[in-house]
C-alpha cells in the first residue's frame, strides 16, 4: 500500500477571508488564518532595477530573498502594520484564486510552518467554489504536484462538503440545498445525491464582508469616533460578536429605543497610532447588520431579493423530483451564517413563501384536491462556520477517500488536465 | 535564510489554548503528522481537565541505529531533565506511539514567562527526543569529556529508515548528511543547492560556522557503514563541528539546526521550485500579452468589403494544407 495514504489527508479550506486546514479525522482545523499574504516589496523593486544592468545572480538572489520574505495570516497584518515595505495581497477574491503567486506562497507557508508537514507525504483535498474555472483547477492541480510533490489529490466542491458535515453519525444524506455564506461570496447550492445541480445554482452579491461595511458605514455615518484605518476591523469585530438576526426591524427599532441601556453595547479599542484607549456605541447595526441578508434593498440599490427568495426560487428550478427532499434538508455554511437566530428567520421567511405558494395552488383546484404540505426545514449545526472544512475532514478519512484521488503517477502520465474533474465517490451517498 | 522552528505550532496554540480555557473542561483529541513522519496524539478528557496526555511515534529506524526500548539512547533522561516536575512518562506508551507524557497543568510555573518557556520546550518535545543522542555526543566536546563512543561511528535516526552519522573526536564532531529525494528533479535542486550552500561557506562572513563540504560519493568517515546507508543520490554533506560551535546556548541551536538539516533543504528546494514557475506563469502571461496585441482587430475586419463567408485558398496555400 501507498505509505501516504496511512498518513491522515490534509485538508484544507482556503475562503476568501479565512483558510481552515488541518489534517482528517479531527473535528476541528488545526488553524484558522486570514487569507493574506504580505510581500516585500523592497525586494522586488531591487530586481526590476537591477535588471538593466543585467546582473542576473543579483537579480536571482533578489528574487529568491523576495521569494522567502513574505508572512501569512495575522503575521502578515502584523508586518504590514509595523513597516511600510511589506505589502499585503488577498490571493483569493469573490471566493476565486486571483492571484497564483500568492496563493502558491501562502500554501507553501501553511504546509511548512503551520501545518510542519512534508507534502510527499500526504495525500491533499483542496476546495473550491462552486463556480470554479475548470482552468483554475488545472492550475491548482499543476502547484500541488509540480511545486509540491504530493502524492495525490482530490479538489472538492464547498457545498458538497458541507453537506457531508452535516451527517456524521447518521446515514450520510446527500441531498439537500447548502447555503454558503461566507466572506467574499454567498452561494445557494442544491445538491442531489452528492451532484451539484449547475443549472439552479444562484449567486448573491452580497456577503459577510458587505455586512461588514456596511455596519462601518453605520457607525461613521452616527460619528462614533473610530480611528479611520482602524475602522474595519473594527466593525468586523462588532459584527462577530454583537450581531443578531431580529424577527421584525420594526419592533426591534422599538425595542432598543424604550429600552437602550439593555439593547446599545460599548466597544473598547487602542488606537493604533498613540495607543490611547477609546470607547464607542453599538446600536441599531446589531440587527441591521444581518438584515441585509433579508431586505437587501437596505444596503443596495442593484440588488433587491432576499435570501429565502433566492433559496425558494433555487428550489422551484431543481428538477421536480427533488424538490420535496430539497426543501427537507438546507443547511447553513460558512462564517456569515453564525449570526444569532439566522437559521430561525430563514426557516420562517421560506416556510411563508412556501405556505403561500401551497394555498394559491389550493384555490386554483377549488378546494377539491388538497397538496399535501411541504416540510420546510433549515439545518443548523454547531460546526457550521468551518462545516466545509469538517466534511472535508470526514470524507478524508474514509478508505474511498484515497481511490477517487488523482495521484502523482496519473498526473506524471496525463497532465494537469486530470485535475478538471473529481469523482463522487462512496461514502458521498 | 529562513529555518524551520524547532517547536510544533499546532502543538504549542494548544497547550496555550487549554491553559487558558482549563475552566470549561472541554474534551480534546486530535491527531497530526509533522515531517520526518514524527506523529502527535494530544487528548484531554472531561474528568482530568488539568491532565494532557501527549503521545509521539518517531520514524521507523533503520537496522543501523540504537533504538533500546523504541526510543533514541538517552531520550527518556533528557525528557525528565527537561521537564522535570510537571511530566510523568507513561509505561508502556499509548499503543502505536514510542512515548506518552502525562501534563499536569496544576504544577506548572505560576510566573508567565517560565510557563511560556516550558510551553515552548514542551512543544520542542521531538528535538528533545530524537535529538538526545546527538546532544550528548556534542556535550562532551563542549565540556572535553571522553564519551565511550569516541572516534566510533554513531548512527542516529531522522528519517523513516534513513539515518545520519556522526563521529566524535577529542576536538571535534564531525556529522554526515545522506541526502536523499524521492522526485528526480528535487534530486538535481538539491545536488544544486547543496553545491551552493558549501560555497557560501567559503565566501567572507561565515568564518566562524561549521565548516562543511559535499560530495557525490560517501566520504572516507562512512567506510564502516552498512551498504544501503551509502546510496544517496542528492550526494553527502559532511558538517565539523567544533567546541565553539556548542559552547553555552549555542549548543541547543546547534543541535536544533543539525536535527532538522534534511527537512531545511527539501523545504528550500520547494522554494526554489515555486520560484521557478512564479517566473514561469509570468512568461506565459507576458507571451499570451503578445500575441493578443498581434491579434487583428476584429472590429476593422468585419468591415472589409471583401469579407466573405468562405476563404479562397491560394495554390500555395492549399499545397500546404494537404501536405500538413
Ligand atoms: N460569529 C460570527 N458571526 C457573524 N459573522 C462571522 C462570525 N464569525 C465569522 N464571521 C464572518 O464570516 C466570514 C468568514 O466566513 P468563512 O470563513 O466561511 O468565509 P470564507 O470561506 O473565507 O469565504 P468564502 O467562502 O466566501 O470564500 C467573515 O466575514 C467573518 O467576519
Ligand atoms: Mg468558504
Amino acid at each position: 500500500m501507498d505509505p501516504a495514504a496511512s498518513r491522515p489527508a490534509v485538508v484544507i479550506d482556503n475562503g476568501t477571508g479565512y483558510t481552515k486546514m488541518g489534517f482528517a479525522g479531527n473535528v476541528e482545523p488545526c488553524f484558522i488564518v486570514p487569507t493574506v499574504v504580505a510581500v516585500n516589496e523592497s525586494f522586488q523593486n531591487q530586481s526590476r532595477s537591477s535588471s538593466k544592468s543585467s546582473n542576473w545572480l543579483a537579480q536571482h538572489s533578489a528574487g529568491v530573498m523576495a521569494d522567502l520574505d513574505f508572512y501569512i495570516g495575522e503575521d502578515a497584518h502584523a508586518r504590514s502594520r509595523s513597516s511600510s515595505i511589506y505589502n499585503l495581497t488577498y490571493p483569493i477574491k469573490h471566493g476565486q484564486v486571483d492571484n497564483w503567486d500568492a496563493m502558491e506562497r501562502f500554501w507553501q507557508h501553511c504546509i511548512f510552518n503551520y501545518l510542519r508537514c512534508d507534502p510527499e507525504d500526504h495525500y491533499f483535498l483542496l476546495t473550491e467554489s462552486p463556480l470554479t474555472a475548470p482552468e483554475s483547477r488545472e492550475y491548482t492541480g499543476e502547484i500541488m504536484f509540480e511545486t509540491f510533490n504530493v502524492p495525490g489529490l482530490y479538489i472538492a466542491v464547498q457545498p458538497v462538503l458541507a453537506l457531508a458535515a452535516g451527517y456524521t453519525t447518521s446515514k450520510c444524506e446527500m441531498t439537500g440545498v447548502v447555503v454558503d455564506v461566507g466572506d467574499g461570496a454567498t452561494h445557494v447550492v442544491p445538491v442531489a445525491d452528492g451532484y451539484v445541480i449547475g443549472s439552479s445554482i444562484k449567486s448573491i452579491p452580497i456577503s459577510g464582508k458587505d455586512v461588514t461595511l456596511f455596519i462601518q458605514q453605520l457607525m461613521r455615518e452616527r460619528g462614533e469616533h473610530v480611528p479611520p484605518e482602524d475602522s474595519f476591523e473594527v466593525a468586523r469585530k462588532v459584527k462577530e460578536t454583537y450581531c443578531y438576526t431580529c424577527s421584525d426591524i420594526v419592533k426591534e427599532y422599538n425595542k432598543h429605543d424604550k429600552e437602550p441601556a439593555k439593547y446599545i453595547k460599548q466597544f473598547k479599542g487602542v488606537k493604533p497610532k498613540t495607543g490611547a484607549p477609546y470607547t464607542c456605541d453599538i446600536g441599531y447595526e446589531r440587527f441591521l447588520g444581518p438584515e441585509v441578508f433579508f431586505n437587501p434593498e437596505i444596503y443596495s440599490s442593484d440588488f433587491t431579493s432576499p435570501l429565502p427568495v433566492v433559496i425558494d426560487k433555487c428550489i422551484q428550478s431543481a428538477p421536480i423530483d427533488t424538490r420535496r427532499a430539497l426543501y427537507k434538508n438546507i443547511v447553513l455554511s460558512g462564517g456569515s451564517t453564525m449570526f444569532k437566530d439566522f437559521h430561525r428567520r430563514l426557516q420562517r421567511d421560506l416556510k411563508k413563501i412556501v405556505d403561500a405558494r401551497v394555498l394559491a395552488s389550493d384555490a386554483r383546484l377549488g378546494g377539491e384536491v388538497k397538496a399535501q404540505p411541504v416540510e420546510v426545514n433549515v439545518v443548523s449545526h454547531p460546526i457550521q462556520k468551518f462545516a466545509v472544512w469538517f466534511g472535508g475532514s470526514v470524507l478524508g478519512s474514509t478508505p474511498e477517500f484515497f481511490e477517487a484521488c488523482h495521484t502523482k503517477a496519473e498526473y506524471d502520465e496525463y497532465g494537469a488536465s486530470i485535475c478538471r474533474t473529481n469523482p463522487v465517490f462512496k461514502g458521498m451517498y | 535564510m529562513i529555518l524551520l522552528q524547532s517547536h510544533s505550532r499546532f502543538l504549542l496554540q494548544t497547550l496555550l489554548n487549554r491553559l487558558r480555557d482549563i475552566e470549561k473542561g472541554v474534551e480534546l483529541d486530535y491527531h497530526w503528522v509533522e515531517f520526518d513522519d514524527i506523529r502527535y496524539h494530544v487528548q484531554v478528557s472531561m474528568k482530568n481537565p488539568h491532565l494532557v496526555l501527549l503521545s509521539l511515534s518517531l520514524p521507523t529506524p533503520p537496522p543501523e541505529t540504537d533504538f533500546p526500548g523504541g526510543l533514541p539512547s538517552g531520550a527518556v533522561e533528557a525528557v525528565k531533565v527537561a521537564y522535570a516536575g510537571v511530566v510523568q512518562i507513561l509505561d508502556p506508551p499509548r499503543d502505536g506511539f514510542n512515548l506518552t507524557l502525562k501534563l499536569n497543568f496544576s504544577k506548572f510555573p505560576p510566573n508567565e514567562d517560565r510557563r511560556q518557556a516550558l510551553l515552548v520546550k514542551i512543544a520542542s518535545v521531538r528535538e528533545i527526543v530524537l535529538g538526545a543522542p546527538l546532544r550528548a555526543l556534542l556535550k562532551h566536546l563542549a565540556t572535553k569529556t571522553i564519551s565511550s563512543d569516541m572516534d566510533q561511528l554513531v548512527a542516529l535516526v531522522h528519517r523513516p529508515n534513513e539515518s545520519f552519522f556522526v563521529i566524535p573526536r577529542v576536538d571535534k564532531v564531525i556529522v554526515v548528511f545522506p541526502m536523499r529525494f524521492k522526485d528526480s528533479i528535487d534530486t538535481v535542486l538539491a545536488t544544486s543547492f547543496l553545491q551552493e550552500f558549501v560555497q557560501a561557506r567559503r565566501t567572507a562572513g561565515l568564518n566562524n560556522a561549521p565548516p562543511c563540504l559535499w560530495s557525490s560519493s560517501p566520504p572516507l568517515e562512512l567506510n564502516k557503514a552498512p551498504v544501503e546507508a551509502l546510496s544517496a543520490n542528492a550526494g553527502f554533506v559532511s558538517f565539523v563541528i567544533f567546541p565553539r560551535h556548542v559552547e553555552g546556548r549555542k549548543l541547543d541551536r546547534t543541535v536544533s539546526s543539525l536535527s532538522t538539516f534534511h527537512a531545511y533543504v527539501s523545504y528550500h528546494v520547494k522554494c526554489s521550485e515555486g520560484f521557478m514557475h512564479t517566473r514561469m506563469r509570468r512568461r506565459v502571461e507576458s507571451l499570451i500579452e503578445a500575441l493578443d496585441r498581434a491579434k487583428p482587430d476584429v472590429a476593422e475586419s468585419k468591415n472589409l468589403a471583401n469579407n466573405r463567408s468562405f476563404k479562397r485558398l491560394s495554390l500555395k496555400e492549399a499545397h500546404a494544407n494537404y501536405h500538413s
